[in-house]
């Protein structure tokens, strides 16, 4: 991508990041506290981004769809637009969980298609990747915390429904407890999921150069990244519970856990 | 010193017998002192509730504390001891101490587990304490009675389980929501049963409620006595989404509420769960409502189901709790067993002590006087031996306190050291 393209979409990546942060404290305190600002930035983050790719057209002489960044630059720009258009239509704010951070993550990735400097020491990139990692092993962990408070949930909903109580209704916390602790720790495995993924894209685009982005594992993370973004937001906007719920996490579980495999040979980078 | 409960339940005797022999709670002050004053009795305790009336007395070993307390009651209560024997209990020593236990731990009781009976058991003592005929034995007896009922409730779940079907209703919605802080009821029908689930709910926690009925004016009235708001008949389904529990109990003939008006009402609520209790009969809310997820449908017979269910757990826990009083019962045995010993350990502590001090008196009129480091290593030597020769009675004392051969054994050492009765 042209130089000037890259800034007038990092200046765009910038303002949607206020929207990754909106959808953070909506999870994690329940209010939707910038959802004003977060539009607003979001509104100006589309204009800088247009300029990217107008910027980018005329430097390549044709529409600048024709490899995988600027594709997703387009795609994420026109997620967007939409968005923008829907929204002033329906006032859609709950949809706001969803598509804040994944634009941001788009732009995102969409700006690392020029190769930037190698590490500056061997410190800073270890020490990238160990924040990364510890991350994304709390991350896990506030993920194996909500699929065992959905199963719980899953129990403790089918003796409800079943209306003749058994063990596992005097033993199991009731379905109100089990549902706020399921929806703090899916926040705060989100909240950790997203800034391991950021760390993880950054740390690879410097290690891997342009070759980052072919790589299965990165390709799995985001899948898994998406899932659970899905996760969530199908928690807090349509209110999931109960036994789809408890599937889905369980699902995003699995494919945390496939993710692990794909980069468990990382670690031995760390190795002195 | 003996120990007597003795007493009527409503296990043992009707209403009729209870209630002749109850106490009444300004009558208690005179009873007490009337009992304690009697020949032989050393204190005096009279729980009387609606189930029970019971007497419990500690008496000198020459005292019979049935022929007391048969007196007792003949002359206060105006009753034929003949009349009444059949429905009287009593129990003595371990079993007295056995049925204190079970009784303040509520094993004893109509519905067990039912938590009143520590607190009238409390009351009792609160009155015998007052009234000054409780004061040594009885009363230690009783404090560690109050820490077994509370070991009970803590380490069993006997008390946990709701055994009425309004109580029922309060643990479903707590089971369902956790905390019923914040909650809004909709009581559809303004019936006295509905009344009732909603007081209970209402005290639990549950901040508003929304009171609808085919006549208003009732509607109106029923909304005033929880501080709620009337709601119009017509208007009341398109309230749905916000009531988190509901209440039926009208007299309607055919259904009131239908699957259709719940998956709304779930929809428009975004799944947050929605408690329906239906205690009309007939029934008003379609029983397929059950099916809707996040929604969960309880009539009159369900909850009974779970009133059923939670009494068989009471039971299980109730086998539990059994175990920890016969535990309880046990220790508490061996602590008195050990407590009759101590005068005679005491006994033989102060006959060693007098020995060697005669001794030593004897050797420092015919060797001393002595320097004081001499007089020391003569005390310390002399202790030593005594300490040396007193351990293994003593500790033999101490391990056979409460055994079968105790008695043997405690015998031959009172006569190996002559030490008296």
């Amino acid at each position: 991508m042209a130089e000037m393209s890259v800034i007038w979409l990092r200046v765009a990546a910038a303002l949607y990041s206020l929207g990754l942060l909106h959808a953070i404290l909506t999870l994690v305190r329940r209010r939707e506290h910038l959802f004003r600002v977060a539009l607003g930035a979001f509104g100006l983050g589309s204009v800088f981004h247009l300029v990217s790719i107008v910027e980018e057209g005329i430097f390549r002489r044709h529409c600048p769809i024709n490899n995988f960044y600027e594709t997703l630059s387009m795609c994420a720009f026109l997620v967007v637009v939409l968005y923008l258009a829907a929204h002033f239509r329906y006032r859609l704010e709950s949809l706001s969980v969803f598509i804040f951070p994944l634009v941001f993550v788009m732009a995102m990735v969409a700006t690392m298609s020029n190769p930037v400097g190698a590490w500056s020491s061997q410190v800073m990139r270890k020490t990238w990747l160990t924040t990364h990692i510890i991350l994304v092993l709390l991350g896990y962990a506030a993920l194996l915390l909500t699929a065992g408070a959905s199963i719980l949930y899953l129990f403790q909903e089918r003796e409800l429904k079943s209306k003749k109580p058994h063990t596992f209704y005097y033993r199991l916390p009731p379905l109100g407890t089990l549902d706020d602790l399921i929806s703090k720790s899916m926040a705060v495995g989100f909240v950790l999921m997203t800034l391991a993924v950021i760390a993880a894209s950054t740390w690879a685009f410097i290690e891997h150069r342009r070759a980052w982005i072919a790589q299965p594992s990165i390709a799995i993370s985001f899948f898994t990244w998406g899932t659970y973004l899905a996760l969530v937001f199908l928690r807090t906007a349509a209110g999931w519970r109960g036994r789809k719920a408890a599937i889905m996490t369980v699902t995003v579980l699995g494919l945390s856990a496939l993710t692990w495999v794909a980069h468990v040979r990382l670690g031995t980078i760390l190795k002195p | 010193m003996k120990l007597l409960v003795t007493g009527v339940s409503h296990k043992t005797a009707p209403v009729e017998v209870r209630e002749r022999l109850a106490f009444r709670e300004d009558a208690l002050a005179g009873s007490l002192a009337d009992l304690k004053g009697r020949e032989g009795v050393s204190e005096a305790l009279i729980l009387s509730t609606c189930n029970r009336v019971e007497i419990t007395v500690t008496t000198e070993d020459s005292t019979d504390p049935q022929a007391v307390v048969d007196a007792f009651l003949a002359e206060r209560k105006s009753v034929d001891p003949r009349a009444i024997a059949p429905h009287l209990y009593h129990v003595e020593g371990r079993d007295a101490i056995h049925h204190l236990f079970r009784v303040a731990s509520s094993l004893d009781s109509m519905v067990v587990g039912e938590p009143q009976i520590l607190g009238q058991l409390k009351a009792a003592y609160c009155a015998a304490k007052a009234a000054g005929t409780v004061c040594g034995w009885l009363e230690t007896l009783l404090a560690r009675t109050f820490r077994v009922a509370k070991r009970v409730r803590s380490e069993t779940g006997i008390g946990l389980m709701a055994v009425s079907v309004s109580y029922a209703a309060v643990e479903l919605a707590r089971k369902i929501f956790g905390s019923l802080a914040g909650r809004t009821i909709m009581i559809v029908g303004a019936g006295k049963m509905s009344e009732l689930a909603a007081r209970h709910l209402r005290r639990s926690g549950a901040s508003h409620v929304f009171v609808t009925n085919r006549t208003y004016e009732r509607a109106v009235e029923m909304a005033a006595l929880f501080q709620g708001t009337p709601v119009e008949y017509g208007r009341f389904v398109g309230m749905l989404p916000e009531a988190d529990i509901v209440i039926t109990s009208s007299g309607a003939p055919e259904y009131v509420l239908h699957k259709e008006d719940m998956q709304r009402a779930i929809a428009a609520r975004r799944n947050r769960p929605m408690f329906v209790i239906d205690i009309a009969v007939p029934r008003n809310v379609e029983p397929s409502v059950n099916q809707i997820d996040n929604v969960f449908l309880y009539d009159i017979d369900d909850l009974q189901e779970v009133v059923n269910a939670n009494l068989r757990e009471r039971m299980k826990e109730a086998e539990h709790a059994e175990r920890l009083v016969a535990e309880e019962v046990d220790r508490t045995m061996a602590r008195l067993k050990v407590a009759e010993v101590a005068p005679l350990i005491v006994g033989l502590q102060e006959q060693l002590e007098q020995i060697r001090a005669g001794e030593m008196a004897r050797v420092r009129h015919k060797f001393g006087p002595f320097t004081p480091q001499q007089e020391e290593a003569l005390e310390s030597l002399t202790r030593g031996i005594v300490n040396k020769i007193a351990h293994g009675p003593i500790s033999e004392l101490r391990n056979h306190a409460g055994q079968p051969e105790g008695a043997h054994v405690i015998d031959v050492i009172r006569k190996a050291f002559h030490l008296q009765d």
